[in-house]
């Protein structure tokens, strides 16, 4: 009698267990230190670890949702379209995303179909995520350089009081970026310590935030880069509405103080 | 009407700050130089005689007056020092397009002021500076500060930027844009109604602004009620454009004879 043949091959539970354990801890050892951690897996954040990735830089990037992308998956309103104005657009074709030009200067793309390219991008060139996981502190060295930052899994946060003693664990990197929204988790954490201060974003005004936006993007502190909107609140600017070509922008100018900074060292 | 308060200026100097997209400053000296007989000297950009350690004085004093939250009184900040950074490349780079950053009117006219008249006021030239930078004042009714075109004083600042930001579009610009609907969009729908960056027009509605500059030198007083006339303090674009370009007249009556006074005593 014919035995029908199965199509999946036979794996016991604990077989996959073990997989996800042993997957898991190999990384995650491997990037206790690296040479950039992103904090924010936004497109900015994104962005900027691909271009780093691209060029051998061990780049980690922290995301303290499932997903990562943070707001790209969505435009304004709830609409997944995105738009980014010119020249944001030689970026999506970087990518290979597709998109239509809406007016002069301004072009609009899927969401799901860009973020998903720009995630595909990052991990091709050798990015790795901890998702899940949400930044709690800074690591700071001699002259209160940031050189790593302190962890926890997000779902912590969500415990009741009681039993929250679930102690964070610090990650170590040669740089740290914020790429973390408007939040500015990182900068704002330096700001509780009286290490700098900053003053919060403005009101909303799109056509000109998005070049200060990359202008001020940079080194806000030794060891700490600031990309995306981070930079707005960090510096003061305008509030950036839902175009996302300042934060492309951002990521690859933050990529680039990086690898600057790597070939001085 | 006010009789002269200053004597006439022996020039009026015209100064420059970043790329003023197109703006032709020669165009509007020989305008005010029409319009009074007072010749006028092309100054070029502000920063260009001062060192490199005047130049980083500065720009920590501009990275100071930025207004943050415009619902807030401005108070003067201890800035990072990558905002002093970004002045610094600003204002060295006489071709700067990027603006934006909203700054405190009365403190940018006060640098400015250090910069032209060294802290001692000169009246023998009337100075005006056209910026493509963005200044404010507070506004004491509405307890906010406002975007402003121009800034009369010892030496004036009239804003390009302030141009199309300042006086109001139409209410339901304003509205549409609330709802989300891409500023590129409502350009495209309300062309025309409003002075955009770059627009073509911009050289001919600010002779009026020059005027104005001008005006508040010789006799205290930049503005007109008269919403024909060039001199009209606008609040809204269209006015704007209508006392500038379709007013029935370039001044009114009483100005014109303002004018001719001035010619007169040269």
């Amino acid at each position: 009698m014919n035995k029908k043949k199965q199509i999946f091959t036979p794996v016991s539970e604990k077989e996959v267990t073990r997989a996800i354990v042993d997957g898991f801890a190999k990384q995650f050892i491997e990037y206790v230190e690296s040479d950039c951690l992103i904090i924010g897996g936004g497109p900015s954040g994104l962005m900027a670890g691909r271009d780093i990735a691209l060029k051998g830089v061990k780049t980690l990037i922290v995301e303290r949702n499932n997903y990562i992308g943070g707001g790209f998956w969505i435009g304004g309103y709830l609409m997944n379209k995105v738009t980014v104005r010119e020249p944001g657009q030689k970026i999506l074709e970087e990518l290979g995303i597709p998109y239509e030009k809406a007016v002069k200067g301004l072009y609009v793309a899927d969401g799901p179909h860009a973020c998903s390219k720009l995630i595909a991008a990052a991990c091709d060139a050798g990015v790795k995520f901890a998702n899940m996981t949400i930044f709690d502190d800074v690591v700071l060295r001699e002259g209160n350089q940031v050189c790593g930052a302190v962890v926890n899994w997000t779902p912590v946060n969500t415990l009741p009081r009681e039993i929250t003693c679930v102690d964070p664990i610090a990650l170590e990197a040669k740089f740290v970026v914020d790429s973390t929204g408007h939040d500015a988790c990182v900068v704002k954490k330096l700001e509780e310590r009286g290490i700098l201060k900053t003053t919060g974003f403005g009101a909303m005004w799109v056509e000109q935030s998005e070049d200060l936006v990359v202008e001020h993007t940079g080194e806000a502190h030794p060891g700490l880069i600031v990309t995306g909107m981070a930079v707005a609140t960090t510096y003061g600017l305008p509030r950036m509405g839902p175009t996302f070509g300042a934060m492309l922008l951002s990521g690859r100018k933050g990529a680039q103080v990086i690898l600057e900074k790597m070939k001085k060292k | 009407m006010n009789d002269f308060i200053h004597p006439i200026p022996s020039t009026i100097d015209l100064y420059e700050e970043g790329d003023l997209d197109g703006l032709s400053i020669i165009e509007l000296g020989q305008y005010l130089k029409g319009k009074t007989h007072i010749p006028f000297r092309i100054r070029g950009n502000i920063y260009k005689r001062f060192s490199g350690k005047r130049i980083g004085e500065v720009s920590k004093e501009l990275a100071r007056i930025k207004v943050r939250d415009p619902g807030k009184r401005f108070f003067l900040e201890v800035p990072l020092q990558a905002e002093v950074d970004y002045e610094k490349r600003r204002i060295s780079d006489p071709h700067w397009k990027i603006f934006g950053i909203l700054y405190d009117g009365v403190h940018y006219q006060k640098i400015i002021l250090d910069l032209v008249f060294k802290g001692d006021i000169n009246l023998k030239h009337c100075v005006i500076l056209f910026t493509n930078q963005l200044f404010g004042t507070w506004d004491r009714d509405n307890h906010r500060y406002h975007a402003r075109v121009s800034l009369y004083s010892f030496p004036s600042l009239i804003s390009i930027t302030g141009l199309v930001e300042a006086p109001a579009k139409p209410k339901e610009f304003y509205l549409k844009k609330q709802m989300g609907i891409p500023i590129e969009f409502l350009k495209e729908e309300y062309q025309g109604r409003f002075l955009d960056h770059g627009d073509l027009r911009m050289t001919e509605v600010l002779k009026g602004y020059a005027m104005q500059a001008l005006l508040f030198y010789i006799t205290g007083d930049p503005f007109c009620g008269d919403r024909d006339c060039r001199l009209f303090n606008s609040h809204w674009q269209e006015e704007v454009l209508h006392s500038q370009m379709n007013g029935k007249y370039e001044f009114c009556p009483k100005h014109e004879l303002i004018l001719k006074g001035i010619r007169e005593r040269r």
